[in-house]
């Protein structure tokens, strides 16, 4: 009787393997085919410096790339987008800026001896600065001003030129002089 | 004594209105539109962040003044038409700074900017023409030169006496 039901129940536990098999792969190649349609970048951390319409001066927020879309999200939830085609140009700088803000630079003023000043000298942080030139639907030509975090910048703009943002080459800017 | 006040007040009312009569119309008229065009590098090899910048804060302070009724991007569409004046700001010379040299030793990093800013009218004529400076020497980021340079533009637009469009078109005329 055992000798019997054995090779059965082999056959079943076989056949629930392939079954799960197989729909683990069909959700994998539905993952696959969902992903390719949106194709979302992972979101960078950036300080908006200025030029990024409906958004404010030196907001922080998140930079991603969706849908060919190049899109600020701050914090409180405010975004503003523009399409990676209407991008004109993308150059990439680099900032030596004091960090702590406007209540750093008061507590080193106010520091005797001239202690600020030494504060000063080691309280400083390089940053890449992305700046995006791009059309709105009108024609007229806009800016903005990113400030990433350092070696960020470049790994963004590849994102950007993969995406089909357009670049001028720097020789072509020499030229335009 | 009635009649006397009367009579004192209605040669203020007259003299009000006379003074208002005399005045040029184009200090009275607010001037027609304006479109800012990107900022020209000329010579001097700037970086775009600094040129975007200017040309940024320059649509954002114009704005400001309410000098004129619409302020226009580079390449609008909407910019057409005769009343449409042009700002062509040129880079003269741009001195990089630092911020951390600035905070170190106060009297050294400034950023400094200088630059030609031309308002003219479609056909190229040049309306007014200054030599303007935005510098940054104590406190902020340098891209806050930029500001200064595009309040100051702004300013110096301001006091001048620009043609009211009806003045300007009949000019070309």
């Amino acid at each position: 009787m055992v000798e019997k039901i054995a090779p059965f129940e082999q056959r079943r536990q076989a056949s629930a393997c392939l079954l799960l098999l197989s729909l683990g792969a069909a959700c994998l190649m539905a993952q696959n085919q969902g992903g390719a349609a949106s194709n979302p970048t992972a979101a960078t951390r950036v300080t908006h410096v200025l030029g990024f319409e409906s958004i404010a001066n030196n907001a922080n927020g998140k930079l991603s790339i969706q849908e060919h879309t190049l899109r600020f999200q701050k914090s409180d939830g405010a975004t503003g987008q523009v399409s990676v085609a209407s991008i004109q140009d993308l150059t990439l700088g680099v900032q030596d800026k004091q960090v702590g803000g406007a209540a750093m630079a008061v507590g080193r003023a106010a520091t005797p001896y001239g202690g600020g000043r030494l504060i000063s000298l080691f309280s400083h942080k390089k940053y890449d600065t992305l700046t995006v030139e791009y059309l709105d639907p009108n024609g007229g030509f806009h800016g903005a001003i990113f400030q990433l975090d350092k070696g960020q910048g470049q790994v963004l703009k590849d994102e950007l030129v993969s995406e089909g943002a357009h670049v001028t080459a720097p020789e072509a800017k020499n030229a335009g002089k | 004594m009635q009649a006397n006040k009367k009579i004192h007040s209605a040669v203020f009312v007259v003299a009000i209105l006379l003074t208002l009569a005399a005045l040029p119309q184009r200090l009275l008229a607010q001037s027609g539109s304006v479109q800012v065009d990107q900022v020209d590098p000329g010579d001097v090899n700037i970086e775009s962040a600094f040129r975007v910048a200017i040309y940024e804060n320059l649509l954002v302070e114009l704005a400001k003044t309410k000098q004129f009724k619409q302020v226009f991007r580079d390449g609008d569409r909407n910019a057409s038409g005769p009343e449409v004046l042009i700002l062509k700001t040129t880079v003269q010379k741009y001195t990089p700074g630092s911020e951390t040299r600035r905070a170190v030793t106060t009297v050294s990093g400034a950023t400094k900017l200088n630059v030609r800013s031309q308002l003219c009218t479609r056909d190229g004529k040049v309306v007014v023409e200054r030599i303007v400076d935005g510098n940054v020497r104590f406190f902020g980021g340098n891209l806050r030169a930029t500001h200064n340079l595009a309040r100051n533009v702004a300013e110096a637009l301001k006091k001048s006496d620009l043609p009211a469009p009806t003045l300007a078109s009949q000019e070309r005329k």
